[in-house]
């Protein structure tokens, strides 16, 4: 009986975790939309093709806020954090998020490749990013299903522009968001072909590929 | 001296291969016209046509191939005539020459094309020397026009076949790549989804040129009247919180 083991403490295991890189810190995504017209079919095709469709497709109903943090001295680019709530299951924590740029290097990747830190904090959340001196850069709601494929996630989702008033929110666009993503740890790359194999196996319903939003953002609204 | 009688051997030898090769495909197509002619459907036919252009296709290439020897210097004669029955050759040629008589040696060992073919092609030679340039030319031209015609039709034909199920699904298209860019920069920088501001509206917005101690939401300009108090408490907050701000980062 080793009674003088010492505990094993958090640190430790958090630093052997990050040794044995198993912490999935990186996200695979792939975007795309589908017309409000043709998500029937989308969804029918999904539940043929993916695993937890026993008693229906998953729903789901989030409210996401994105702070950022400034440095008032330096003008970098600011930090900025997701938070999502879940609007139809209320005792869900709150998801804190932080997302960082995409690996834009190899033009070659299938998917788009950015690292991602996901942590479930209680509700006093928006209080201490408050206090911690963010400010919500803006807001939206999404609406949609949720697909698992063994370690990918396919949502389908409308966004939603959440007015300030209390006019229920409207959607931005006459499409739903679909997104494939899967979240691993670094330097697991194969994952990215079979999401890639996987995204195929949508076409020509939904356009699955790797979009730089930051780049579209910055160009002219035609 | 010895390379290239290597070489020649070689040579024979693929081409005998290649030669054996075509003969068995147009044993083959002979047996399959007599056997099922009333059940052959034409693109069967031309598959076996096109089974037996492959291997002349090879043949040709092998002749033409560099390395091959010039076949031209190399001449093969009949050494001697027999009438009687060699069992050799007959073995040889799988019973097709029993003997090298004076009858079948001129028709084998032929290199002139036969006579009725020799003939033709002197007069099409003959035909062609006597044309002007302006006939030809316009001999040329419709000939150009009617193939043109011909493949126009074909490929009209092919595109209604192959089009329909196509177009079917491309009439009404299922995404629309303006709506996914739209929906892609809303989620990530918020394009769109500020409050107060037209959705899709001007690019780059607040993010560029803010002032620190600004509020939340950047507007440009039209503070709209509809600007609700859950910001302005924001507001406060991070004021407060700026001034007050301990950490460098």
């Amino acid at each position: 009986m080793a009674v003088n083991a010492a505990p094993i403490t958090a640190t430790d295991s958090l630093s052997q975790a990050l040794k044995a890189n198993i912490i999935p810190n990186q996200e695979y995504l792939l975007q795309g939309s589908v017309l409000d017209s043709a998500v029937e079919v989308l969804l029918h095709r999904l539940r043929g093709l993916c695993d937890n469709v026993d008693a229906g497709p998953e729903t789901f109903d989030d409210q996401e806020v994105c702070f950022s943090l400034r440095d008032p001295n330096q003008q970098s680019t600011p930090l900025t954090l997701r938070v999502r709530k879940a609007l139809d299951a209320r005792d869900m924590p709150y998801q804190l998020r932080y997302i960082g740029q995409p690996d834009l290097g190899d033009k070659n990747r299938p998917t788009v490749v950015r690292s991602s830190l996901d942590i479930a904090c209680s509700g006093m959340l928006i209080e201490f990013l408050n206090e911690l001196g963010c400010r919500i850069e803006f807001e939206y709601s999404v609406k949609g299903y949720m697909f698992r494929k063994g370690r990918m996630k396919i949502t389908v989702a409308k966004v939603f522009k959440i007015s300030q008033s209390s006019m229920p929110p409207e959607p931005i666009s006459q499409s739903y968001l679909v997104e494939l993503s899967v979240l691993a740890p670094q330097g697991q790359d194969a994952i990215g072909e079979d999401m890639r194999a996987f995204a195929d196996q949508l076409r020509p319903l939904v356009q699955l590929d790797k979009i730089d939003y930051k780049r579209l953002g910055h160009m002219s609204v035609t | 001296m010895q390379r290239e009688e290597k070489q020649l051997e070689a040579t024979l030898h693929a081409i005998l291969n290649r030669v054996n090769d075509l003969k068995s495909a147009i044993q083959g197509l002979i047996a399959k016209l007599e056997t099922e002619y009333e059940t052959i459907n034409w693109p069967t036919f031309l598959d076996n046509y096109a089974i037996l252009s492959g291997h002349l296709t090879g043949l040709s290439k092998i002749l033409q191939n560099e390395l091959a020897p010039s076949l031209r210097s190399v001449v093969v004669l009949p050494l001697q005539l027999g009438c009687e029955r060699d069992e050799e050759l007959a073995r040889l040629s799988e019973g097709r020459v029993p003997a090298c008589t004076h009858d079948l040696v001129p028709d084998l060992l032929r290199t002139k094309p036969e006579p009725q073919a020799e003939q033709r092609l002197q007069q099409l030679n003959h035909k062609a020397s006597t044309l002007s340039y302006d006939t030809a030319q316009k001999q040329v031209a419709q000939f150009t026009k009617v193939v043109s015609h011909v493949w126009e039709i074909i490929s009209k034909g092919r595109e209604d076949w192959e089009g329909e199920s196509m177009r079917s699904a491309g009439i009404q298209p299922t995404h629309s790549i303006a709506d996914t860019h739209a929906l892609v920069t809303a989620v990530g920088t918020g394009k769109g989804l500020r409050p107060g501001m037209q959705p899709i509206g001007p690019p780059g917005v607040g993010t560029p040129g803010m002032g620190q101690a600004r509020g939340p939401t950047p507007q440009m300009g039209p503070a709209t009247p509809t600007m609700p108090k859950a910001p302005s408490a924001i507001k406060t907050n991070i004021k407060a919180a700026n001034q007050i701000h301990p950490y460098q980062r």
